[in-house]
């Protein structure tokens, strides 16, 4: 499916409804963990949600991501992989989190689940109580007390799946809607916990690690640098490549995508993903339709250099301090081709009069 | 005259200049999103350094990252660097961290484009 770029653009519209939503798959350290939160806080205080409603999306975020630290098994990889959704569609959050379990375990915490989705608001209240109570009793740990505190805080019921994975194990889905009145109907939910479990295929079968769609702005950008330099564990080189190359990428849209949107910022969407021995930086961005050829000229220019070429048209670059105006690519662009490697694969999309949707792919080879 | 001290942010480098020390040192990540704003006070402190510099100035660049629109705006320090040799000497010591090829790349064109001594350190 990535074969070809319209995948950028189908997530694109796919998320589209969303406000926001971002996408991490893979194994959850706590560096990482730290910098989804941190994530999270910044497009939280961007839009200017109540301080009622952070510590709400927050607590839920926080027991969910503890959820999967504490069951993923370091060695899982792929479709056994954890997974953390956060979705924002007009003044909704939803939360989805999925991780491995033991199938003996399912009856158990289906039990939980539904006993937890039985009870109303104060009998929640009791129902926690008690379990703290009876955990401090018997040293338990904590014992389905963060499930009682995600339906708590969502004032809503927790929705969940199951997926057989193999003889042992079944993957565990959760998904928590946080909403500021409580109209939603259940089917709603339930509707989208089934998009994303579709989704999930697709991100396992295509080795997604990230997506990010959304405002793009440099506070964004820090944090999900930040999460994909704590995910690679890779040397130090390839590391910095793709770091540098989504800086180019990413700030390339905070400066010159346009929105459909002005008062909001420029949107677009991120993903990395991983196919055989390389990594795919993938963006995409509205751009005015006005732009288009001479973007495409310059992506075409920088695309026909060999490295030679493209060292002295950089350092050519690199000594020109004007403002720039002129119809040649900037640094940018060809770092993206002297630091990847290869060619700038890329897409024009036109969705109007107006605007067209940009999407740009870079690859990375490793072999370590 | 003043140092100029800038500390280190996820975005900004740590840049420190002290002439009574005879310290010169830009290090860390430089990824502001203007960063033609963000050296300014950098260009106005060496104009300012530049009137009555140190008979030796040894300038360490120990970045650890810097995204192009930085890169630019390094070239403009080291042409400023290269105009103070006209008086006294300039020395650029450019490190790179053990395996990061394309930090010493950086350092190696530099020092192919700027007429200056360079020497490039692995660390």
């Amino acid at each position: 499916m990535l074969n070809d770029l319209s995948f950028a653009f189908q997530l694109y519209e796919g998320m589209e409804k969303d406000n926001l939503s971002y996408i991490y798959r893979g194994l959850f350290t706590q560096g990482v963990t730290d910098k989804i939160i941190s994530l999270t806080e910044t497009n939280l205080a961007n839009f200017g949600e109540s301080s009622k409603m952070k510590k709400r999306v927050f607590s839920i975020m926080v027991e969910g991501l503890q959820n999967i630290t504490r069951h993923q098994d370091k060695l899982s990889q792929d479709e056994k992989s954890g997974i953390f959704v956060i979705q924002q569609k007009k003044t909704r959050y939803y939360i989805t989190t999925g991780n491995l379990i033991a199938k003996d375990h399912i009856p158990k915490l289906t039990e939980q689940l539904d006993k937890i989705n039985s009870l109303g608001k104060e009998e929640l209240k009791k129902f926690y109580k008690s379990v703290l109570n009876d955990n401090m009793m018997s040293n338990k740990g904590g014992a389905g007390l963060g499930l009682i505190e995600m339906a708590r805080k969502s004032g809503n019921k927790l929705t969940y799946d199951f997926k057989e994975i193999d003889d042992e194990f079944s993957f565990f889905y959760l998904h928590t809607e946080i909403s500021v009145s409580q109209e939603t109907k259940n089917e709603d939910i339930i509707y989208s916990l089934t998009n994303i479990k579709q989704l999930h295929n697709i991100l396992n079968k295509e080795d997604v690690l990230l997506i990010f769609n959304g405002i793009l702005n440099q506070d964004n950008l820090i944090n999900l640098l930040s999460i994909i330099e704590e995910h690679m564990s890779h040397a130090l080189l390839l590391k910095k490549r793709v770091f540098n190359i989504m800086v180019e990428m990413l700030q390339n849209i905070v400066k010159h995508g346009d929105t459909l949107e002005p008062e909001k910022g420029n949107s677009g969407i991120f993903f990395i993903n991983k196919k055989g021995n390389a990594y795919f930086l993938n963006s995409g961005n509205y751009i005015n339709n006005k732009k288009v050829d001479d973007l495409k000229l310059k992506i075409e220019h920088v695309n026909g250099l060999n490295d030679k070429e493209l060292n002295k048209f950089y350092n050519d670059r690199l000594f020109n301090f004007q403002i720039d105006s002129s119809k040649e690519a900037g640094l940018g662009l060809i770092e993206l081709r002297l630091k990847s490697k290869n060619k700038i694969i890329y897409d024009f999309n036109k969705i109007n009069d107006e605007f067209s949707f940009f999407t740009i792919r870079t690859c990375i080879e490793y072999n370590d | 005259m003043n140092n100029l001290i800038i500390e280190a942010t996820e975005e900004t480098p740590k840049i420190h200049l002290k002439k009574d020390t005879n310290e010169f040192v830009i290090s860390e990540r430089s990824l502001p999103e203007n960063a033609v704003e963000f050296y300014t006070p950098v260009f106005e402190w060496i104009e300012e350094y530049q009137k009555n510099p140190n008979k030796e100035t040894i300038f360490d660049f120990k970045l650890d990252y810097f995204n192009t629109a930085s890169a630019k705006q390094i070239t403009k320090l080291l042409l400023m660097l290269e105009g103070l040799q006209r008086l006294n000497k300039v020395k650029i010591r450019w490190f790179f961290k053990k395996g990061d090829l394309d930090m010493k790349s950086s350092g190696l064109r530099y020092d192919k484009l700027i007429d200056i001594e360079f020497e490039i350190i692995e660390y």
